[in-house]
């Protein structure tokens, strides 16, 4: 797993722990990359993200008294979606304003490989990027919640508000789509 | 190439996450710390007041004119039989006027003090459906001070409020409704105003300043 933690620990609230300003620090804050990270992959730039993810605090602030202590970062991603979708139409057919992951991509590749390795990793990185790049919102956000922020089923089909059977056929139809882009650098078990 | 990883570690290696910015954690921290004062009245709650920046003794003279000047009118439109305000269009650009005089008592100005318009705008977001644009126009003389909530002519206003020269102009934006006057300029009491609409919202400028001055200020917010 390989969401980003925070950097620091929740500070609480003066040490009044138990109001409910500690208790929202202490359950949804330690979850704000990860909201940001999907508002990310859903709005496509980083002024839209940051925007989503502030009006998804005010609504949590707003709607904190209904959170259960269990559930705070899919009940957060959940509205973190709601807000991408309702207030910057990201669901619009193509991802027009898709995040251009090549310019803020990792460099993971090894300086003590070799270097045609290297390359070829780097460029095997590059194809995975445009692929999911290519891939419709719904199925995007999908493979994006199950693979990189490693969201169970029922997770995902939490935060995307659909039937768990929904759920699978969307991951179902990314998983081909991906396959037919990256079959020969990406293994998909039987998928293909 | 013989060893293909699989999908989920392919995209963990290829594809990024992110962290939140310090300035947006540090904001929700902030944000969360409102939620223990939710079950106080509202007044009493420890909101920032623009007491300090706007409230200087200099000004009390001024505020107490504009009271006395307030009184006068209420006294003339309540007292005189007959005078009740009859047009719509009276009663709104009325309303407005009692709501800028309202804003200037101390304490009343704003609920959320800033310059910054991404502190301003999404603090509207969580307390009402009006997102009025909301910019900085300080470099056309028009420095912004914060921003409200108010509650006028029946209408729930987001107000911005912004300084000219000693003056406060209070910008009243709501939701437009059928029947509501085109746009023009009124003059109440001695006060100017200002109105206009665009996108569905309607704009009332409220101000002691003169009409020239809202004006400038319409044409540097609508641009």
């Amino acid at each position: 797993m390989r969401l980003v933690s925070r950097a620091g620990k929740p500070v609480e609230v003066g040490g009044a722990e138990g109001l409910e300003g500690g208790r929202f620090e202490r359950l949804l804050l330690p979850h704000l990359s990860a909201g940001f990270t999907l508002a990310m992959y859903l709005t496509g730039n980083t002024a839209d993200a940051e925007d989503a993810v502030q009006e998804a605090i005010l609504r949590a602030v707003r709607y904190f008294p209904t959170l259960r202590d269990d559930d705070a970062r899919g009940w957060f991603l959940t509205i973190v979606r709601r807000v991408c979708f309702t207030a910057y139409r990201t669901d619009r057919p193509q991802g027009s304003s898709m995040i251009s992951i090549d310019a803020v991509g990792p460099q993971l590749v090894d300086n003590r490989e070799q270097p045609d390795l290297a390359a070829e990793r780097l460029q095997v990185q590059q194809r995975v990027r445009a692929a999911v790049d290519q891939l419709p919102p719904l199925l995007r956000e999908a493979i994006v919640l199950r693979e990189l922020q490693s969201c169970s089923y029922a997770e995902v089909a939490a935060v995307t508000e659909v039937p768990i059977g929904t759920v699978m056929s969307r991951l179902s139809r990314a998983r081909a789509r991906l396959a037919v882009l990256l079959h020969d650098v990406v293994d998909f078990g039987e998928v293909v | 190439m013989s060893e293909r990883p699989p999908l989920g570690e392919a995209m963990r290696e290829a594809l990024p996450v992110y962290e939140a910015s310090p300035s947006l954690q540090a904001w929700a921290r902030e944000e969360a710390r409102k939620l223990d004062f939710e079950s106080l009245p509202p007044r009493e709650a420890p909101i920032r007041s623009m007491r300090s920046r706007v409230w200087r003794f200099s000004q009390w003279p001024i505020a107490a004119g504009l009271l006395v000047a307030a009184a006068a009118g209420w006294g003339a439109g309540l007292l005189r039989p007959g005078a009740r305000i009859t047009s719509s269009t009276n009663a709104t650009t009325s309303e407005l006027v009692d709501a800028h005089v309202r804003s200037l008592l101390p304490g009343h100005l704003l609920d959320i003090e800033s310059s910054d318009r991404h502190t301003v705008k999404p603090w509207f977001a969580g307390k009402t459906d009006i997102a009025p644009v909301v910019v900085d126009l300080a470099d056309k003389g028009f420095p912004l001070l914060g921003g409200r909530l108010d509650y006028v002519d029946g209408h729930t206003a987001a107000a911005l409020a912004y300084g000219r020269r000693g003056h406060t102009i209070n910008l009243f934006v709501w939701r437009t409704v059928p029947g509501e006057p085109g746009a023009g300029s009124f003059a109440v009491r001695g006060y100017s105003l200002l109105h206009w609409s665009s996108n569905g919202l309607s704009s009332w400028a409220v101000s002691d300043a003169a009409l020239s001055e809202l004006e400038a200020f319409r044409d540097a917010y609508v641009h």
